[in-house]
Parts: C-alpha cells; structure tokens; sequence
C-alpha cells in the first residue's frame, strides 16, 4: 500500500510535468524587433530610424583600395597592381571576364542599398521626429530626402556600369512578390536620378561644411551628383556612340547637343552656390577637411593608405606598395611650366625625368629618389622599396603617393583623415569646362578659365592656356587635365569609356621603368609590364550572369 | 580495386565452405560414435561460466550429432557422462567441444558476432525476430577493437548503410567565444547550424543512407560520440521509417542508438582495461627542399612572363647548404612534428546485482596525444593533446514485483590542449611555408623571419604557450516501469526524465614572439630587422558553447492474446524535447502518437503508428504535423508448406516498412524565420560628424518565409531475414526507396534585385534508393570457432526538384543529377604544343599555354565559360563494402575488417605554389608541365601565383578529379587468453593480451593522397598501433 503511494505520487508528477511546462520566457524572440519597432511612432528623436538609415549610408561607394585590394585606376592605363597573381584588377584591364566573373559586380550590393534606402522612405514619416535644419525644414524630410539622394548614388553606381538597370521605385518586395523586373532604358534611369536630385535638392541640408553633420548629403552633393549623371549622359558612348544603335538601354537612341547644355548648366548651378573653393594646396585637398570637398563617404582618421600603398622598404612592415603606376601615367604628367614634357620648349631632360615636373607628379607619385619618412625612396634594381625576391613590391618602378599625409620627413606614419571624397570642386569645374566646350563651336573664356583654375591651385607656372585653342584641341586638355587632377579618384576607368577612347586607350602595352644603379650613374631601361585588352562590349559591364538566367526579363548588354 | 577486395573475400568464403563440407563430414562421423555410445552413465557434472568466472545460464549442450541433451541451469552446472563428447553452444559464446569431461569448471569465451534475441529500437525492446523494420545491430565486441577516441570509428564498414568519411584525425576543439554570430540567424550559415558546433566529433563525417541521423544515447537525444566502446553494450541503427516515427519531426533521418551497459544479477563482474598504442600520421605532404623550390619558382616566374629571382649563386648555396643564415633549407615537417604518437586508454568496470537490484558502473580514462614536437626551453606542454574522463553507471531496482526504475547518470570530461597558435593555424603555416623561408633560429637565439613570414613556425608549435579546452557533459537519466497487471492484465506503464547539459570553455595562454630578419650590411655586419610584434601574454577565459537539454517521455501501453492466436498491443505516447543552445530561445519538439501492432500466431504481423508531432519556431498554428507508419511481417517458415526444411532453412522472413517522416532541419529553417525582423547589424555602421560619431547599424534580418515548415519523406523499405544450416549462416537483405521533399533550399531564382537574401524554402525533392546486404557465417571444427561477415550496400540519389534556373544546354543541369554531384569543366589533360594553345578555347579571356590543362568547350562557342560547365567526377552509385574475418582458437583470437568504398571521387585542391604564389611547393610539382617532360607531365606548367585554368580552387575541372575508391585494410584485432585452468588459480576470472591496429594498410588508385583526408591542412589520418591488456575479475 505504501509503495503504491509512491507510486501515484510519481506518477502525479510526470503528468504535472508535461502539462505545465509553461516557458517564463517569451514566445517570440524580443531581440527580433518589427518594423513598428525601428520606425517607432513615439521617439521623436527617432534613434532607431537613424539607425536604419546609418546602414544605408554603409552601402555609399568607397574609394581607394576597393576592387580586391587594388584601386580601380590599376585596371586603367594609369597604373597596374604589384600583386603578383592574376588580380581582379588585372582581369578588368586584360578583358579576362565573363558575365559571370566580372571583378567590379556590385549588383547585389547597391539593390541591397536601394532596398533599404526604400524601406526608409516608405516608413520614416511614421516617426514622429521633432525639429528642423537651420532653414526650417523638418527633420524627417531631410532625413528622408537623405535616403532619396542614396538610392539616386546608387542607381548611379549601377548606371555607369550596366547602363540602363531595373528601377524599382518606391516599392519594397517580398517573397511571394513576383521580381522578374525587366531594365529601364538608359534615359528612363538618367531622367529618375536627375528628377530624384531636383526633388531633394531644396530638402537637404545646406552647409556642406557643418562638423556635426559631415557626412551628410547637402544641396551641393545633390547638383554634384546630377552634374556627373548629366555629364555621362551627355558624353559620347551614350550619347551618339551608343555601342548598339538601337538599343535603349545601352545608350540614348540618338544624338543631341542639348544634353551638354544640361549638363553645362548642372554644374553652373552648383558653381554658382559660390560656397566651394580650390584649396591651395592640393595635396591638402585629400588629407584635411576643406572648402574644396562636396560630399564624402566617410573614412576616418588612419593609416590605410599609407599601410596598402606605401613603398615596401620602410622596416615597419606596414608598407604593402600595393599600387604600381605606369610611365604613361608618369608621362601625361606636363613640366612645371604647364608644357608637356614632348613640347621642344619644355625643358624635359629624360637624364633627369623626375625635375621640374607639374607639382602634382610630386603630389602623386613616389619615383625614385623621391623623398619619404626621412629617406629617398629606392626603386631602382635591388633598392631598399624594389629589393627583388619574391616579396610583393612595385612593377614599374613607381608608387603611389596621392591620398597620403604628408610624411616626408616623419619617421613613421600617424593618422590622417582618409574619408572617401566622392565629389570635390575641382571636378565640378572640369565637368564644367567640358560639357562647355562641347556645346561650344569653340572655347570660350568661361571655358579657358575653368581649366586655368585647376591648373593654376595645381602650382603650373605659367597655368594660362595657349589662346584660340580649337574645340578639339581643348578637348584634349581637359581630357589630360581629367587625368593628372583626378588620378586615382576612380574616373578614368568610366572617363575613357564615356569618351569611347577606351578601344585604343586602353588596348596598349603599359610600361614601367628598369632603374640599374651603376658606378657611373643611373640606367633607365622602358620595361613592358601588362599589355591591356579591349573590346568594344567591355565599353558596359555585363549584367551579372545569375540575374540574367534567373530573370527572364533580364536583357543582357551587347556582347554578353 | 573491386577485384581485389572480392578476392580477399573470397578466400574466407572458400575458408568457410570448406568447412562447411567439414562439418558435414564430422557430423555423419559423429553418428556412429554416438549411436555406439548412447548408453554411458551420467556421471559428471560440470560449471559453465563466462568470462568474468560467473555461472552461464542457458548453455545449450549438444552431442556431437547435434542432438540437444539439455542446457545448464541457474549455476551454470549441468551433469554430463565424463567419457563423452560434448558441444557448447550459446549464442554469444564460442562453441566448445568438450572432448572429456574432467574439469570441473569450463570457461566459455564471448563471441565477436554474437547476438541477442532481443533489440532496442528508439525507445522500445522488441524480440529481435518480431522487428520489421531495416535494423542493424553492433554488439561490444566488435567496438573495442579499435583504438581511436571516437566510436564512430569502429562503426566503419561494419553496418551496412551507414558510410562514414574521417575527416581528421584529431579532434578539434572550438575557440571561439560565443557571440551573437552563434544565435541561429534567419539564414544558414556554417556559423549559425549550431547543432554541428555543440557535438564532440569533428573527425568522422557519417551518413544513414544519406541523411544525417538522430543519436540516441539510452534512448536520449543527445549528440555524444565520445563514449568508450568498453562500457558500450551496443549500436545499433534504423533505418526504416517505422522505427524511427516516435521521432516525429526528426523522424526522417534514421537512428544512430547507443545502448550502454546495463548491470545483471550476480556477483561483481570486474573488467579492467588497459591498453596504448602510437599513431603515425599517413600522407604526410613531401615539401621540396630549398634548392628544389628556388630551381621551380624561377621557372614558375618565367612561365607567368616575370623575371627568375634566385640566381646560380642562390641555388649552389641552397644545395651545399654552407650558409644556413642567408639560405636556409628547413623541412619545417621534420622540424616540427614527431612520427609516434602515444594515446593509452584505462577502463575499469564493475557490473553486478542480486534480484531486486542491479548496478553498472564504467570508468575511462583517455589520454592521446597529437603529432607536435614541444620544446624543452619551456616548463609547460605545448603538443596537442586529448584527455577524457567518463563515468557511466546505472542501477535499476525493482521497488515492487511491478515496479521498476531505473537511475542512470554519465558525466565527462574533457580537457584539450594545442599550441598556442592554434592547431588549424598551424597546420596551415606548415603547408604554406617553403623550406628557404627563413632559419629556425637566428644566430643570436632570436627566432627567424622575414616581413612575409612574421610569425616563425618553429615558434608556433612549440614556444607559442597553448591553449587549453575544457568540455563537460552531463546526462541523468530516471526511467520507470509499471506493470498495471492489477487493474487490468497486459497494461504498463513507462516514462522517463533526463536532464543534460554540456559546455566549453577555453583559456588562451598564447604567446606571441618577433621575429627577426637577419641581413648583412654594407660593413659585412649582422643587422636584426624585427618584425611582427610583441604582444602581451593573454591569459583569458571563455566560454564557446553551452547547451541543456530537457526530455520526459510517458507511454500507457497494453499487451494481449487474444485466443492464442492473436497477439495485440498498443500504446499511447508523448514526450517532449527541450533544448537551450547558447543563449537561443529554447527549441522543443513534442509528440504525442499512438501505435498499435497485431500478429496471428507469429506468422503474420501488422504494425502501425501515428505521431502527431510539433516544433515550437514555426508559425503559431502551423507547429504541428501528423506523421505515420505502417508495418508488415510474414514469417513463411512457420507455413505448412515449408515444414520439414528445417535442417538447411532456420527463418526465413519478409517485412516491410513505409513511412511518411518528417524533419525540422533547425540549421536550415533558421531563427523564427517566418516572421520578418530587423535587427542590430552586427558592427557595421556610420560615422556621422567630424568626430566620427558612430551610429551603429539596425537592418532588416531576412526575408519572412511564413510558408515555412517541416522536411518531409516518403520512405520504403523491404527486407528479407533467413538463417540456414542451423543458424550457421544469416542472411538479411534490405532494398529502400526515400524520397525527401519539401526540403528547406534557397530558391534558384534568387534575383539579387530584391536587395536581401532569400530565406530557405520548402522546395527541394531527392531521392535516395539503394540495396543493402549482410550475410555473416560462424561455424567451429572443433574447438576452431570462425566467422565471416560480409556487409554490401549501394546507394543511388537524384535531384528530382530543385527551383533550378534557366540553363542553357543540357550538360548543365543539375536536376536530375545525384545529390551534391561536383560540377566543373571537363579536362583533356595538358596543352603540349603552341599551335594547339593557340587554337585553344580561352578561359574568359585568359591566355592559354603548352602545359596548361586543356579546357573542353562543350558548346563550342571558343570561349570557356560558365556555359561549359558539367557534372564530373563520380555519378555512380556508390558502394560501401565492409567484411570482418576472425577466428578463434585455444585462446588465441583474431578478427580483421576489410573495408572498400567503390564509386568514389574526390577534387584534388592542391596547386602550386599556394593563392598568393609564394608558398610552398610540394614534391608533386616535380611533375609538372615542360617543353622537356611534355609527354610524361603529371601536373599543369608552374606559374606564379594562380593561373585561372590550371588553380582548382579558381575553376574545377575534371583534370583534378582523382578516384576516392580505396581498399582499407582498417582494423586488425589478434589477442591471447591465457588458459583458464590458469587463471582461475590465482582467482582471477582471465586475462587477455591483445594487440589492434587501425589503418593498416591502404589500397587507392591515386597513391599520393589519403583518399578520406586529402586537404593538405586537415590534421593527417592516423595508423594506431595498440596493445594491451584485459583482467576480469
């Protein structure tokens, strides 16, 4: 009897178990908030949209060493990398792609970025965010107009690459949604990111050089993005070059003057918001906050630059010399005097090729003999920076010195701000000059003086221009300008292709220099490094393979 | 390779037969002598015992004409006439033939094969013969022949249908502190299948006829393979789907059970083990010496267009070796690994009780140490080690006639030790680092270096301080049993409680030294450049993984017969799994099932079962599924018309199994994946404002699958048992028809527009079919006891659905394909002449040369693309092939396991010179592609860095496909009993020397690489040599 007791007991137990084993802790999981959670309808501060909206800022394009570890310039005429394997860089500039391994794909990434970017949009009015700008806007009109000019970037980004892409709009899909979204032409995507700019231009903020909200997009971000959209809109492989007459989405169907006058008057208007200026110095211009900068993405205060890109022979070990720029690059670089070292008047001694050059060489590349962390740099054959054996280092001779502090006499490297500049004045003013000179029969004085004012910051003595320069003669220097001012800021790579030059600009055989260091002096020696190929359907990148079987929408570009 | 394994077989099966004849012919011999002596008195009686000296119920005594005189009884004694000759038989003991009966006492040796009649099937006991589902049972003795830590490698090609693969050969232990990457996220990743982190085997991959399947351990679920065979009274698998439906949501994977050893009634069994091997590391990659590196790099650098860097002056120096400073030359494996490695194992266990209540208790102790060298600079142990502690013991008490509970508790310990640059980093510094990479030490005792290699190796394995893991596992166990005979005869009552938990922690002791770059100056003078830093010694604590689990099970079950013939029962079912891994919500499955089983008079039998079976994350009011089974038997020897085949037919038996199975698969179905969330994005954020204003990141987490739900399967299963010629031969054959749908995959049209990942979805459909065999034969002349066993199984998988996307030619598909099937380009082995690369299909774009691999443009379009790649490698089904041969004689045992996969192949990933072209190079690339060797080349061109076609990593092709089939002589187990006669006088039960080896012996079409581990940073395979020692008391 007793033992039965026990038993009952047990036997009570387990049933109490099983049906009261009710959990203390939540059902669902509190760390995975909902939407109403994010855009929440009592902050009126707003944290968690800001939040929100601070990851879309994540997916703004960075600069530098993006595209495998190199710079996007080393897979233009203006520099390799000094990775010795078949570098994602070196695939662009030899044309070894296919649709389905293209080294630049960032599809995924910016949808991703438009994504959210919508999501924000579509919800940040449900906060209930207090106060405005300086100028009375409400907050979250700026904060939305913000997420508008990101999603326009993006659209941007993919632009320049694909041409004509799938615009989404304002919708946000889900999983039973159906996605299999055809592209818009190429005009349908310039005219959306230029009616997104002219929406938001007047919501934004309106000091670009506020500290508190550096980072922010401002009006001038916004005109600057449309003076750039407009400018390729206008330039030759779109407009008129379209590489498949008739197919709109890989260019305008035709060609029309007009769209240089847009493009002209998109920079007009931000020049004429007279807030930028050229900073004077122009290796000033990358490592400071100045008056010359339109819009960043963020960077920080670091060494990465100087670390990934710095000569190998500084003992710290922190020195990858990751980029080597070639001698055509060298050589686009003018004298001092603002001639080119092929004019007979200017002075160039191939003895001595590193004197008397444009100060922005000096600025933007190391050469050898050239003066770093207390020391001349090495590059010629066994030299401390090309020491030979089978350590990364330079390919051609050179490295690249643009984007560093000043460090010329430091013993070793301290932070300096590295933010990722993707608007700067000085372009706006070759936007400026080009889109002018190309509406123009010939060059105008507003023409002369846009580009006389890059060259005279760049420290040219004299900067002046030879007069009655012919349109096409100007249009040679302002494409040179482009690339000496620019170098390295991810233009050429897209200013070759929108010019359509890139079928013989970028087919040639780069070159660096073999430096022996004798007994009696120095021997230069041309070397071949990387002969470059070309073909007219590299002109737009491929939509990526995947979204092209998946999507049966999808067109490919020409020649995919 | 198939040949071979079919001759090796074949001789034990001709062993066999001949015996067989043997037998036959002693048999009729046997009649005269019997018929002439059937009168002699009974005038002896003897004691049968076992190995612990303890009296053996139940010996089946025979004449030697095979007639059954009778069987001993509860002291193992039954009289015998002293002048004859005896047969002693019982199923788990080795024959004995008792040619006159003068001792008093005879010991009986268990048997490697034995078998019982009785089988644990997830959570119930069944009579082995009334089981209609696909099962395969391992008893002790063939577990404790192998020396490894894990007992999954025992399992190796003794069940057929379960394939393993090791994958190490040493267990890696977890480092990582949690963090929130371990939260199950709304996608899987590697990182977030939690499961695979939490278990203690990182050495064997294994597959039930290709799924993953539930371990039991006691009828627990709990992921543990780290049991000592020694106090493991069996493994047994099901594979069918009946066995496994009181699983419910995890029912689809099959059933890998642990039973461990439970006490029996009787004095004290004492067994105590003892026992240490080495291991040796097989396919220990072969570097090239420096001289051998320099000579082949430069000609990897004029291959890739690029300047030679080593000079003639480079390579005498390199060869003659006089400057070890400048030009060293260090086999870093020489230096740094050892070839014999000890791992001893201790095992003491106690077994015993008296009627009421029985008690087991195991001990273990494990200590195997791994292939580093340590130094004696250091007071402390570097070298990677293993040590477990376990403890397993149960008692089961009968508190009255109907009521029994059973008590069981099993604990470890495990504590790791590697170096303190980590074992895998190790590993992989070994394989990356070229014999000139710089001296081991400097000359002033500094480590070498250079600004490449800023950490040294030699200083990584043996002076980088260690790392320490701890794990700890606890399982409690509270069974009860109920007869309810009272209220109604036939009805009982069962349940069970567990409690486990498990967790691991790690303390980091690394050390961190510089290394230094010796060079001369312009004065001739040594100049130490330091590089990589001096680090401060950590000495931090944390903890990777924490998990516990919470189960309770009841069942009201009913047997009855109902007039003889009828025998019926029933049984209604619920339990509840619980599991809290890391800081996750908890995960818990529920079932509540009822089954039902009838049987006309043991020939015909019917089974059915319904589980009604829920998982907590889906969707509140889409938690739950019904799941069931159906079984049938026909017995057909017990139909009139067999009678009278019993003297070459014993059982012969057909079944068959279908199921609708379900599976949760938690690591793919993700977190709450049904509903959308958003959530912190990890560090990832904007700097907002000149001071760089963090805002931290908060993102969307995925898409919400609200359709989400269970895996499910469709599975079959017929099977035939016969035993012939008096149970001397068993066959049981299997043949099986899985088909999984609705498997949780990405959808293939994942269009990148949408701007988020796709969560897995309920789309993909497989099927797996295959056929397996097991055939054991045991027979004794005499004394001489032998067997045989030979396990087959095949198995054939197809893709039937997938959301595949468009694909342009056929070749590309993947539908229709076997599950996991490589795809790749085709290889034509190697461009030899310049006009043929010239004329060559360009991958990409990319150059081709002489000494490339030739690429084969399927769509002949002269470019090599996407478009041109296939299926490679094996398609086949594959065969596992498994035979255990041994005999036993006069104490001497012996028993060796053949193991064969057919159908098999691998990728071979290993290219020159590493992804960044500067490391090491391996002998294989003295194969490699020259204008010279052109006809004879084994291996692409040198180049520098990865070249696209010819880098496996950067584009597959079957060029690299090498033949995974091997021939494994895999266990050798001899062993000696001494004499009981012998034993028994210094009062101990007996005692066994025995020696094993694992690995023996290996035979692979492509010699150079393990054909299980072939990625030349996966900790090597291990040949174990083992003796030891066994004394039962």
């Amino acid at each position: 009897m007793k033992i039965n007791h026990i038993n009952w007991f047990l036997m009570a137990g387990i049933g109490i178990l099983s049906f009261s084993c009710t959990s203390d802790l939540e059902i669902e999981p509190i760390e995975l908030q909902t939407l109403e959670q994010v855009f929440d309808q009592q902050d009126s501060a707003g944290v968690n949209a800001n939040r929100f909206l601070a990851d879309t800022y994540r997916f703004l394009p960075n600069t530098g060493n993006r595209v495998g570890g190199d710079f996007l310039d080393a897979a233009s005429d203006d520099a390799v990398s000094s990775n010795p394997t078949n570098t994602s860089v070196q695939q662009l500039a030899t044309g070894s792609f296919t649709a389905d391994s293209y080294q630049d794909n960032l599809w995924a990434d910016y949808y991703q970025g438009i994504r959210q970017a919508s999501i924000f949009i579509n919800n940040i009015d449900r906060v209930p965010l207090k106060g405005n700008i300086e100028n009375g806007t409400p907050l979250n009109r700026v904060w939305k107009a913000e997420a508008k000019f990101l999603r326009a970037i993006f659209y941007f980004e993919l632009l320049k690459r694909h041409a004509g892409i799938p615009l989404l709009g304002d919708k946000v899909y889900q999983i039973e949604d159906n996605i299999e979204l055809p592209r818009n032409t190429f005009e349908e995507c310039v005219n959306f990111i230029v009616q997104q700019c002219d929406a938001i231009k007047d919501s934004l903020r309106t000091d670009p050089f506020n500290l508190t909200d550096y980072g922010r997009p401002t009006k001038s971000a916004a005109l600057a993005l449309k003076s750039r959209v407009l400018l390729y809109a206008a330039s030759p492989l779109y407009n008129g070059g379209n590489i498949d007459a008739q197919n709109a989405l890989a260019g305008y169907t035709n060609f029309d003057a007009t769209r240089w006058q847009l493009a002209e008057e998109a920079a007009k208007e931000l020049i004429d918001q007279n807030l930028f200026v050229l900073e004077p110095d122009f290796k000033n211009v990358f490592i400071s906050r100045n008056k010359e900068r339109i819009f960043s993405k963020q960077g920080g205060n670091n060494t990465s630059m100087e670390n990934n890109n710095g000569p190998v022979g500084y003992s710290s070990g922190v020195n990858n010399g990751r980029t080597s720029p070639t001698q055509e690059l060298v050589d686009a670089f003018g004298m001092a005097n603002g001639l080119p070292i092929t004019d007979a008047n200017a002075g160039y001694n191939p003895e001595q090729p590193y004197e008397g050059r444009d100060p922005r060489f000096y600025a933007t590349i190391f050469y050898n003999g050239a003066q770093w962390l207390s020391r001349a740099v090495q590059t010629y054959e066994g030299g401390g920076d090309k020491p030979g054996g089978t350590k990364q280092q330079t390919k051609t001779g050179y490295y690249l010195r643009k984007f560093m502090g000043n460090f010329e006499n430091s013993t070793n490297y301290s932070n300096v701000n590295h933010d990722h500049i993707l608007f700067r004045y000085a372009e706006i003013l070759l936007n400026y000059a080009e889109a002018r000179n190309e509406r123009l029969a010939n060059p105008d004085a507003i023409v002369y003086q846009a580009v006389e004012a890059i060259r005279e910051r760049a420290g040219l003595s004299p900067f002046a221009l030879a007069p009655n320069l012919s349109k096409a003669n100007m249009r040679q220097i302002i494409h040179q300008e482009r690339r000496k001012e620019l170098a390295f800021e991810e233009h050429r790579f897209y200013d070759v292709r929108r010019w359509k030059l890139a079928e013989t600009q970028f087919n040639l055989q780069l070159h660096g220099t073999l430096i022996f260091q004798t007994g009696t002096g120095i021997l230069r020696q041309p070397n071949p490094i990387l002969k470059m190929n070309f073909n007219q359907k590299m002109y737009l990148a491929p939509i990526p393979f995947s979204e092209v079987i998946k999507n049966p929408n999808m067109m490919q570009n020409p020649g995919w | 390779m198939i040949k071979r394994y079919i001759g090796i077989s074949l001789i034990g099966i001709l062993l066999a037969t001949s015996d067989v004849y043997a037998t036959h012919l002693s048999c009729n011999n046997g009649k005269f002598r019997t018929e002439e002596s059937n009168f002699v008195l009974v005038d002896h009686t003897i004691q049968v015992v076992d190995d612990y000296g303890k009296p053996l119920q139940g010996v089946k005594i025979y004449t030697v004409d095979q007639s059954e005189i009778g069987e001993t009884d509860e002291e193992g004694k039954i009289s015998l006439a002293s002048q004859q000759t005896y047969l002693l038989k019982h199923p788990l003991f080795y024959t004995i033939q008792l040619n006159h009966v003068t001792t008093d006492r005879v010991a009986m040796k268990s048997k490697m094969m034995g078998t019982k009649d009785t089988l644990t099937v997830v959570y119930d006991n069944l009579v082995k013969d009334q089981a209609l589902g696909a099962i395969s049972v391992l008893y002790n003795n063939q577990l404790k022949t192998s020396a490894n830590a894990l007992y999954l490698n025992a399992l190796t090609g003794r069940i057929a249908g379960l394939h393993t693969q090791e994958v190490s050969g040493f267990r890696s232990a977890r480092t990582a502190a949690i963090t929130a990457q371990d939260l199950a996220g709304s996608l899987p990743t590697d990182a977030t299948k939690y499961s695979t982190n939490m278990n203690d085997n990182s050495e064997v991959a294994f597959n039930l006829r290709g799924q993953s399947p539930v371990i039991l351990i006691d009828g627990v679920q709990r992921d543990i393979f780290s049991i000592d065979p020694e106090s493991i009274e069996s493994i047994s698998v099901a594979k069918d789907a009946l066995s496994s439906i009181l699983l419910g949501q995890r029912s689809s994977r099959g059933v890998l059970q642990v039973i461990t050893k439970k006490g029996q009634i009787g004095a004290p069994r004492i067994s105590f083990t003892a026992q240490t091997g080495i291991q040796e590391s097989l396919n220990l990659p072969k570097p090239l010496d420096a001289y051998q590196y320099a000579y082949l790099y430069n000609e990897a650098l004029l291959n890739a267009g690029r300047q030679p860097v080593f000079s003639q002056g480079d390579f005498d120096a390199y060869k003659n070796g006089t400057d070890p400073l400048q030009f060293p030359n260090v086999n870093w494996y020489n230096q740094t690994l050892k070839n014999n490695n000890p791992i001893s194992k201790y095992n003491l266990s106690v077994n015993g009780g008296i009627k009421n209540a029985r008690y087991a208790l195991s001990l273990s102790y494990l200590n195997q140490l791994g292939m580093f060298k340590s130094s004696d600079e250091f007071a402390y142990e570097t070298n990677l080690q293993n040590q477990r502690y376990l403890i397993n013991s149960s008692i089961d008490v009968d508190v009255t006639e109907d009521f029994t509970i059973g008590l069981q508790f099993f604990g470890k310990i495990q504590d790791g030790r590697q170096p303190g640059a980590g074992t895998q980093r190790i590993l992989e510094s070994l394989y990356q680092t070229p014999n000139n990479a710089y001296p081991i030490v400097n000359p002033d005792g500094s480590y070498g270096g250079s600004s490449v290699y800023t950490r040294n190796l030699f200083q990584q394995v043996t002076g980088s301080g260690y790392l320490l893991d701890n794990n700890r596992d606890l399982l409690t166990n509270l069974d009860f049993h109920y007869k309810l005979d009272q209220f109604l005869p036939g009805l009982y009552a069962k349940g069970k409680l567990n409690v486990s938990a498990s967790s691991s922690s790690l303390i980091d002791r690394n050390r961190q030294q510089p290394v230094y770059d010796v060079r001369y100056n312009d004065q001739n003078e040594l100049v130490y450049v330091r590089f990589g830093t001096i680090a401060d010694q950590p000495n931090s604590f944390a903890t990777t993984s924490t998990a516990n689990f919470f189960y309770f099970q009841g069942a009201l079950g009913y047997n009855t017969i109902v007039q003889e013939d009828h025998q019926v029962s029933a049984q209604v079912f619920l339990d509840q799994r619980t599991a809290n891994y890391q800081f996750d919500l908890p995960a818990t499955h529920s079932n509540y099932a009822v089954t039902g089983k009838y049987a006309y008079q043991d020939k015909y039998s019917a089974e059915l079962a319904l589980n009604y079976s829920g998982f907590n994350r889906f969707l509140p009011g889409k938690k739950y599924g019904l799941f069931y089974a159906v079984g049938l038997g026909w017995d057909i020897l017990k139909e009139n018309f067999m009678e009278g085949q019993e003297d070459w037919l014993n059982k012969l038996k057909l079944r068959a199994t279908y199921g609708r199975t379900g599976n949760t698969n938690e690591g793919s179905l993700g977190y709450y994946s049904w509903r959308s969330s958003y959530g912190q994005g990890g560090n990832n954020g904007y700097e907002f404002g000149s001071e760089y204003a963090r805002v931290h990141s908060l993102v969307e987490k995925g898409l919400a699958n609200v359709q989400g739900t269970w895996e499910k399967g469709d599975k079959f299963n017929l099977g035939i048992d016969a035993s012939f010629f008096q149970n001397t031969l068993n066959l049981s054959a299997d043949v099986y028809h899985d088909t999984y749908f609705d498997l949780l995959q990405q959808r293939g049209s994942t269009i990148d527009l949408i701007g988020i990942p796709y969560p897995n979805e309920n789309i993909g459909k497989n099927r797996y079919q295959g056929q397996e065999l097991n055939l054991t034969y045991q027979n004794h002349i005499g004394n001489f006891n032998y067997f045989i066993n030979a396990n087959a199984s095949r198995m054939k998988t197809e893709v039937l659905y997938m959301n595949e996307v468009y694909r342009q030619y056929s070749w590309n598909k993947r539908t229709g394909m076997p599950v996991g099937q490589t795809f790749g380009y085709l290889g034509d082995g190697l461009i030899q002449t310049q006009s043929e690369a010239n004329h060559a299909p360009k991958l990409a774009g990319n150059e081709v040369h002489p000494g490339d691999v030739k690429l084969i443009d399927l769509n002949g379009d002269g470019i090599i693309d996407q478009h041109d790649q296939t299926a490679i490698g094996n398609r086949k089904p594959t065969i596992f092939l498994g035979t255990t041969l041994g005999f036993s004689v006069q104490g001497f045992d012996f028993s060796v396991l053949l193991q064969a996969v057919l159908n098999r192949t691998y990728q071979q990933t290993d290219y020159s010179f590493g992804s960044n072209g500067e490391s090491q190079g391996f002998d294989y690339l003295l194969g490699r592609w020259t204008p010279e060797t052109a006809a004879t080349a084994t291996y692409p061109r040198l180049t520098i860095g990865s070249d696209p076609t010819n880098t496996p990593f950067l584009n597959n092709s079957s060029f690299w496909t090498r033949s995974g089939e091997y021939l494994r002589i895999r266990n050798l187990d001899v062993g000696y009993t001494l004499p009981f006669s012998l034993t028994s006088k210094m009062k101990i039960a007996g005692i066994r020397f025995f020696a094993n080896a694992q690995n023996l012996f290996t035979i692979t079409p492509y010699k150079r690489l393990d054909p299980e581990i072939n990625a030349g940073t996966a900790y090597p395979a291990q040949r174990i040599f083992n003796f030891g020692i066994n004394i039962k008391l």
